[in-house]
């Protein structure tokens, strides 16, 4: 049912108390919290994410005068591969992990997105991503109290282990017949998304029609009766991940879906600077033609990965909709105290 | 045909074959790629509601359709029959056209028909209605902090999950699009 206002300090306290247990789950098994900044100089290069910009003024003890521009942090992952790149030097930070406010312009007007949400993100040294799927499953079974069932919006999502798995490409064929190994080009998969009487003229790139085809021919049937791990996303979509040993058109992320919902996403970590500078340098490029905010290549990022001697991998979380998920609340609207559209309004 | 970028609720256009007018339209972002919009679509002529997203900033053809106040006089056994408010003219449109909608109809119901080219093809309810309960079984005690519910009977009938503290003879309003109680009504 919907949470109305009479309960929302219902609701404000289990949050309150899902936060907490999902710090336990980490802490118990030693992974350390760590914080990260909200301001950032390079909030990610993601080509269609949109910012939100700051100005930092500087203190009169300083002989630079000239204001910086800050952005809010889109994610922390990048602040937390230069601490995960630490763990040579101090075992502590090979496993960490982070919940705070994230931010993404111009993402709300809808049951799933908050322009500002809580995103929780924990990284492993020495693990790729498949531990991150069993993290999972571990963290759910653990704020579930191991309940075999969970019940969202009248259907009930089976939750027993292990959650199924699928590739990217097994259900582009499973639900749509094409199979991406064949179809790499544009006007290839251009012509199948016709087929498939999908509205595409505004789509100009390979992804874009991707993303048509899936999310009206695949992502409305995803995790409505059990999770699902969707896993080996082309690689075009994964700037930060390593691409797949056995075939490079794809590369080691997951997306987790439960009850239709975008929960997570994880990579096995690109470590490879030199592979990881020209992946950015080609997000970089697709921010300047969408026209969108650029940034510098992270330096800082880059040189940290030099001290990453073993694989890594690493996940986001999005909290508030975990939270909707087992408190059974339909919209974020109906979850979060103050979210945009109350903001705007009053 | 005019064309838009900007798909938003209450719009019509034509896709695959047929005029729909968009019912929801929720933003949606997978996170690596662009924005997109997802939409619920009904059907002006055969009421079959789907679901179908398109990338933001995809064109669509507009339909041009005008809204005009009426009110729901009675149903027989051929369907269900309106009279437009301005012009006193008499229609009726078939249960299959009204579906679902069909049940949340009382006599005077005040409602926009949909004309597309000067012929009703369909009604649009308000989103949220106010109704009378006619029956309700007694709350349990002590447990209204919980968000528990009870189902109540409407006078049209319908039955829906009320709060426990809804009594028999309350007016509560009700959201027509999926039967849900939005609160209890003055």
């Amino acid at each position: 049912m919907t949470y109305t206002n009479q309960n929302a300090s219902i609701l404000a306290k289990k949050s309150s108390q899902i936060k907490s247990q999902i710090r336990t789950f980490f802490d118990s098994q030693g992974f350390l919290e760590v914080e990260t900044p909200i301001m950032v100089k390079i909030p990610g290069m993601e080509p269609h994410l949109e910012v939100f910009e700051t100005t930092l003024e500087m203190p009169s003890t300083l002989e630079n005068q000239t204001p910086k521009s800050l952005y809010l942090n889109h994610s922390p992952e990048l602040q937390m591969k230069k601490l995960l790149a630490r763990t040579e030097k101090d075992p502590e930070f090979g496993k960490i992990y982070n919940m705070g406010k994230v931010f993404r312009n111009g993402e709300f007007d809808g049951d799933t997105h908050n322009p500002e949400f809580t995103m929780l993100e924990w990284y492993r040294y020495d693990s790729d991503y498949t531990e991150m799927m069993s993290d999972c499953e571990n963290l759910i079974a653990h704020l579930t109290r191991r309940s075999p069932e969970l019940v969202y919006q009248d259907k009930k999502i089976d939750l027993v282990h292990p959650f199924p798995r699928k590739t990217v490409n097994e259900l582009f064929i499973e639900y749509t017949a094409i199979d991406l190994n064949e179809h790499k080009s544009y006007e290839s998969l251009k012509e199948k998304a016709l087929a498939l009487d999908l509205p595409i003229a505004s789509c100009h790139t390979w992804d874009d029609i991707f993303f048509t085809i899936f999310m009206n021919e695949i992502e409305p049937h995803l995790g409505k009766t059990k999770p699902i791990f969707v896993y080996d996303y082309p690689a075009s979509q994964a700037a930060l991940a390593k691409k797949s040993d056995t075939n490079p058109f794809f590369a080691e992320r997951f997306e987790l879906y439960i009850g239709g919902m975008e929960l997570a996403n994880a990579y096995s970590e690109l470590i490879d600077e030199e592979e990881q500078r020209t992946r950015l340098i080609d997000e970089q490029n697709q921010r300047k033609s969408l026209k969108k905010t650029i940034f510098d290549i992270d330096e800082e990022f880059l040189n940290s990965l030099k001290s990453i001697k073993k694989p890594c991998s690493g996940i986001a979380l999005g909290v508030d909709r975990l939270i909707m998920l087992l408190t059974d609340t339909k919209s974020i609207e109906d979850l979060l105290l103050f979210p945009i559209n109350h903001i705007l309004k009053n | 045909m005019e064309t838009t970028t900007t798909i938003r609720k209450g719009q019509a256009i034509n896709f695959k074959n047929g005029t729909w007018i968009i019912t929801e339209a929720q933003f949606v972002n997978p996170g690596k790629g662009s924005a997109f919009t997802r939409c619920k679509l009904k059907n002006m002529k055969t009421g079959q509601v789907v679901e179908n997203t398109f990338k933001s900033g995809e064109a669509v053809e507009l339909v041009n359709v005008q809204m005009q106040k009426c009110q729901f006089l009675y149903k027989d056994h051929e369907g269900y029959n309106f009279m437009n408010n301005d012009s006193f003219e008499q229609f009726q449109l078939s249960e299959e056209v009204l579906g679902n909608d069909g049940k949340w109809l009382l006599e005077n119901t005040e409602l926009y028909a949909t004309y597309i080219e000067g012929t009703p093809i369909g009604v649009q309810l308000p989103p949220k209605m106010d109704f009378r309960v006619i029956e309700s079984p007694p709350g349990l005690k002590g447990d209204t902090a919980t968000g528990g519910t009870k189902d109540v009977k409407l006078e049209n009938g319908v039955m829906i999950k009320a709060p426990l503290f809804i009594k028999e003879g309350d007016m509560v309003k009700v959201n027509t699009e999926d039967g849900s109680y939005v609160s209890k009504a003055n």
